[in-house]
């Protein structure tokens, strides 16, 4: 039996990994620091795109994308080795195509960015290693193994946020995403063992099959929901669960950061929904969790966010409120059992993957730039981070960064004709659809949260477009096209998306189905 | 003219800003003279295509959609409808905006960043024809919330000064505050009708469930009053005034803050049936009406004497909204448009000059400057409603039409003229006539002898619209035609039981209404001449003035304690942020006990 495209993606990203390490090694020990590294894992990746592109076929092939999840889709899209269950639905697929993007994004950009620092090739490795396990992730059928892909995707981003280990600040980020993350592994493995006592299954899909059957009002299940919930919720950072984010993004490389805010979050959101599909039996409470997290989530991130005077924590801050519109759709969703929410909470988790990823490689771009005047990263120096006065003026230098930075912010900002926008529309008219009262206030409080969040954008944007400029700015270097190209692409794209949304429905409407499907609506 | 042409007008009229917008961008700074023209050429471009928009052939009614294009879920069509209400205002857009670029040849000459400008001015008249074109409530929306972006960025243009940018940043979040009003209602409509088009809106609008309809009608009336800058969410507007003048003409006088107005006479017919809505609308206005002109009597400042003053006449539209006199209010709005652009551009011109905006260090401007006072003394002419500028027209008809539907408001709105003419007597006085105080003397640049050179492209800017203050009122009997012939939802609102012919009419004049409103203005003239005569001094205070300025001030602190308590709100929420890996874990912990509690222990 041949391995279906889909673990061949996987395989091929994180096998080819240890090889980029060893001949980036072996180019540093030798002195020549030829890029080896960084040129190896771009091939890798390309590669990885090829490998997708039949992954694409397959999936449109089967006819998934005309008509509602069939069962022999399903049967066909499984691949099963052991007690290892391996599914590719629109999911997975949403996820793969996010993940691939924004890898392949950071490694051309991180040419420079990182460029020949120390471990170099250690960041090229697990940048793959990560994509690939993020894809694992999305497409993983069974608890058990999905439990293994998320706890190998916290493993390989660890020394990704303490990328710059001589940094106190980074080390303490990085030890507090490592505990709390573990904190939360234990509990999903906990729910798990539960789920795995009462039903003896592991595979998703047949967990639901024994609980539909089973007589209601177990409580195992929903306490088995509530450890999910926490376990994942951890690294989506729904509030009170987020108290690590806010460090690790800020102190990451921003290339990291970007990965982190834009995709880590997201792969945690679907690797939570896949859980609890398992659970789908009380999918409205569920969706009522999930909205009242992302109300928690909008306010405290969004007010939080007012206040801060780093550039990068505050676009931290700003990915907590920006979870809480996904969350809300996705919610909406399962609370009512629409397709539309959960269309409308993908589109954002795409949106906000786009927005967010183009908005920290924006930041890293202006910091390689004035990184001069801040002092070195990974000294123990007086380096200090890039705050919002830093960026004073930085239009006239740097138009074009300055330029899609703006755009990224202000479609967070949820301004049309921007991407953001879209996905917040779209979010808020499905959740309209339900005529409750209870959903329109959660709607209001998204509105207004948006406004507020415009409080932070608006004067980080003003400042950049200012006439009196930075010292560090006035003193700041070029920056080279490799790092510019990820930008205006990512720039672009954000634009068009939204102008014309319905380009992102070849992703956004299988997810949603698939979703419908995994909850049994 | 044919009828094929009408999209393409449409495109031009719209999109030609928004193209000259990405050209003028990528324009260097460092080419004053390209950016001028371009700008100019790219404003003129779609002030001819709107102007051709009211030729005859091209009438188009509310439900005819002149260009349509699907795209796909949550958006349905995207239509752009020229119907009379979309079509005049988008008139005044391009025209006025054209003016406004020209007259910005002269007043930003020399001025750093001068692509950023034309750029964001260019963007901003497109967007505003985009809203009043659009067919589509989120088209609609979309450019509502441009023109706000544009708004807020032109404020805060010249944003190393901290005050541009705090009054930008209170202008954005205000009208902002509105733009969730409108999306809530915007998206509660597309929940229960079949689409989301305008014409869908108000001919299905009966249908709806009358407490969901309730909630559109007062969403919609919350953004009203937010973009129209309505008491009590009037207090972005005065601070405002730190954008360049022409800016405030353009945004702040002539068209974005009249977009309240026009979504509230736009879906007017849909939102009469709600208990309370009119009533809500008449009161809002009138309070805006008189308040904001009792303000104007107080303030010092030249450019916030005209926004109050603009705050208290889109008071009167709305009052005439609110009565049901759609063509009146809109006539008038039409009216205030050249009028208060004119006053602005002669305040431009005099600030350019002078490189002050306090009244009390003007004076004498009279002597100094006629090529300016002359056209300004005719906009303050029209403001007061003296005949037969075009003010006394829009104004007598608004009037007349209070008289016949409530006596109280006729009352109210007749008041609130007098204190029309007494500011607008005051601010004349103290700019033109009076010498500067004697305190502010010292830093009166009186001292130049000769007659200032104002750059030809103000003053072609400020006597074509002073020509049109003198003669715009004559096209009031076409203007209603044309809006009767078009809105066929609005019809039974518009001039109901008049002939349109007789609008413009000795009957008119001699109206108890038109007497009664002429004889109060030209009694607080003769009140100003009398406080002149009798040497009191220019700042006018006693117990009425206090309560007025309490209450302003009341405004301005309650705006400001609401962003104090969001700021400490977020201080106290930042202090849960310790940083402390011990505390993070017990958040994790206290997370996990709380779900617990409440799924299973409520069960």
């Amino acid at each position: 039996m041949g391995l279906p495209p889909f673990v061949w993606l996987i395989l091929w990203l994180i096998l080819s990994a240890p090889f980029v390490y060893i001949i980036g090694r072996i180019d540093v020990r030798t002195g020549s620091r030829r890029y080896l590294a960084h040129w190896l894992s771009l091939l890798c990746m390309a590669l990885a795109w090829v490998a997708f592109g039949r992954v694409l076929t397959d999936f449109f092939g089967a006819g998934n994308s005309t008509s509602d999840v069939s069962p022999d889709f399903v049967s066909q899209a499984t691949w099963r080795l052991g007690a290892i269950t391996m599914r590719f639905d629109g999911l997975s697929l949403l996820l793969a195509a996010l993940v691939l993007t924004l890898t392949t994004a950071i490694l051309i950009y991180s040419r420079s960015y990182i460029g020949r620092s120390e471990g170099a090739e250690k960041h090229y490795a697990l940048l793959l290693i990560l994509c690939g396990v993020m894809i694992g992730l999305g497409s993983a059928g069974d608890l058990f193994n999905l439990w293994l892909w998320f706890e190998a995707m916290a493993i390989a981003s660890y020394p990704l946020v303490v990328f710059y280990h001589r940094d106190r600040t980074s080390l303490e980020a990085g030890i507090k995403y490592l505990v709390q993350s573990s904190a939360g592994s234990v509990f999903i493995l906990l729910g798990i063992s539960l789920v795995f006592l009462s039903t003896g299954s592991l595979d998703v899909l047949e967990i639901r099959q024994a609980i539909e059957s089973a007589p209601t009002g177990t409580p195992l299940w929903v306490i088995a929901g509530v450890l999910f919930f926490i376990g994942f919720g951890i690294k989506v950072a729904l509030v009170p669960l987020h108290t690590w984010l806010p460090d690790a993004h800020a102190q990451a490389p921003s290339g990291i950061s970007a990965i982190l805010s834009a995709v880590v979050i997201e792969a945690g959101l679907i690797a939570l929904l896949r859980a609890l599909s398992a659970l789908g039996g009380a999918s409205s409470t569920w969706g009522a969790l999930l909205i009242g997290f992302g109300v928690l989530n909008m306010i405290l991130g969004n007010l939080i966010a007012l206040r801060q005077k780093q550039v990068k924590r505050l676009l931290a801050f700003s990915s907590i409120s920006q979870v809480g519109y996904m969350v809300v759709g996705i919610g909406v969703a399962l609370y009512l059992g629409t397709t539309a929410g959960s269309q409308a909470g993908f589109f954002h988790l795409l949106s906000h993957g786009l927005m967010k990823g183009l908005a920290f490689l924006a930041v890293g771009a202006l910091l390689f730039a004035v990184q001069h005047g801040l002092g070195e990263p990974g000294s123990e120096e007086n380096h200090h981070s890039l705050n919002i006065e830093d960026l004073n003026g930085a239009a006239q230098r740097y138009p074009i960064i300055v330029l899609v930075f703006s755009l990224a912010l202000l479609g967070l900002g949820g301004l049309p004709p921007l991407v953001g926008f879209m996905s917040k529309w779209q979010i808020m008219v499905a959740g309209a659809q339900a005529n409750d009262t209870i959903i329109l206030i959660v709607l209001l409080i998204a509105g207004l949260s948006s406004v507020l969040s415009l409080g932070y954008y608006a004067p980080l944007i003003n400042a950049m477009y200012r006439r009196n400029q930075a010292t560090v700015i006035s003193q700041g270097r070029s920056v080279p096209l490799s790092m510019l190209i990820p930008l205006i692409v990512i720039g672009i794209s954000i634009v068009i998306l939204g102008i014309v949304p319905i380009l992102a429905g070849w992703l956004t409407i299988p997810a949603a189905r698939a979703l419908m499907a995994a909850f049994g609506q | 003219m044919y009828r094929e042409f009408l999209p393409y007008l449409i495109f031009l009229t719209i999109g030609t800003p928004w193209i000259g917008a990405f050209i003028v961008w990528v324009t260097s700074d460092n080419r004053p003279r390209a950016l001028n023209f371009l700008a100019s050429a790219f404003s003129l471009i779609a002030a001819i295509a709107a102007l051709l928009l009211l030729d005859q052939s091209q009438w188009t009614a509310t439900n005819e959609v002149s260009f349509q294009l699907p795209m796909g879920p949550f958006i349905g069509d995207m239509t752009f409808v020229a119907d009379g209400l979309g079509v005049y205002l988008a008139v005044i857009a391009t025209v006025i905006g054209s003016l406004t670029v020209i007259f910005s040849i002269g007043y930003m000459a020399g001025s750093a960043q001068l692509s950023r400008y034309y750029a964001l001015v260019l963007l901003f008249i497109g967007s505003m024809c985009g809203l009043v074109l659009s067919g589509n409530l989120l088209f609609l929306f979309l450019f509502w919330e441009a023109t706000a972006f544009c708004s807020y960025a032109l404020i805060s243009f010249h944003n190393d000064d901290p005050k541009a940018v705090a009054a930008g940043i209170k202008a954005l979040i205000i009208t902002q505050l509105g733009g969730v009003g409108l999306l809530i209602g915007i998206v509660i409509a597309a929940a229960n009708l079949p689409d989301l088009q305008v014409s869908t809106f108000l001919a299905q609008s009966g249908s709806l469930p009358s407490n969901i309809l309730a909630v559109i009608a007062f969403s919609f009336l919350f953004a009203a009053i937010a973009k129209s800058a309505q008491v009590p969410l009037h207090v972005w507007l005065p601070d405002a005034m730190e954008a360049p003048t022409p800016v405030s003409a353009l945004i702040h006088a002539a068209t974005m803050v009249n977009a309240g107005v026009y979504l509230l006479a736009r879906f007017y017919p849909s939102f009469v049936p709600v208990t309370g809505w009119t009533t809500i609308v008449i009161t809002v206005g009138i309070l805006s009406a008189l308040l904001a002109a009792g303000m104007a009597i107080m303030s010092n400042d030249l450019k916030r004497v005209l926004a109050y003053s603009t705050v208290s006449q889109l008071g009167y539209m709305v009052t005439g909204v609110g009565i049901g006199a759609i063509f009146q209010s809109q006539f008038y709005l039409f009216s205030h448009s050249i009028f208060k652009a004119l006053l602005f551009l002669g305040a431009g011109a005099i600030i350019h000059e002078l490189g002050t905006r306090d009244m009390r260090e003007m004076g004498n401007l009279w002597k100094r400057m006629p090529q300016v006072a002359i056209p300004f003394l005719i906009g303050a002419a029209a403001l007061v409603g003296l005949p037969f500028f075009n003010g006394y027209w829009s104004k007598e008809l608004l009037i007349e039409a209070a008289f016949e539907y409530n006596l109280v408001v006729f009352g109210l709105l007749v008041i609130g003229a007098g204190i029309t003419a007494f500011y607008a007597s005051r601010m004349c006085w103290m700019v033109f006539f009076t010498k500067p105080q004697a305190a502010f003397e010292s830093f009166a640049p009186v001292s130049s002898p000769h007659r200032p050179h104002v750059h030809w492209s103000m003053l072609l800017a400020i006597f074509i619209l002073a020509i049109n203050v003198l003669f715009a009122w004559l096209t009031a009997g076409r203007f209603a035609l044309w809006l009767r012939a078009v809105l066929p939802y609005h019809a039974p609102y518009i001039l109901h039981g008049h002939d349109p012919a007789t609008l413009i009419s000795w009957a008119t004049i001699f109206s108890i209404s038109a007497l009664a409103t002429l004889s109060v203005t030209i009694l607080a003239i003769g009140a100003w001449w009398w406080r002149v005569r009798s040497d009191r001094p220019a700042d006018v205070s006693g117990r009425m003035s206090l309560a007025i300025r309490w209450l302003d001030f009341a405004f301005n602190r309650s705006v400001s304690g609401i962003a104090s308590v969001t700021m400490s709100a977020a201080g106290l929420l930042q202090k849960t942020q310790t940083g402390q890996l011990n505390w993070n874990t017990v958040g994790i912990a206290m997370a996990l006990i709380a779900l617990l509690i409440i799924l299973v222990g409520i069960r």
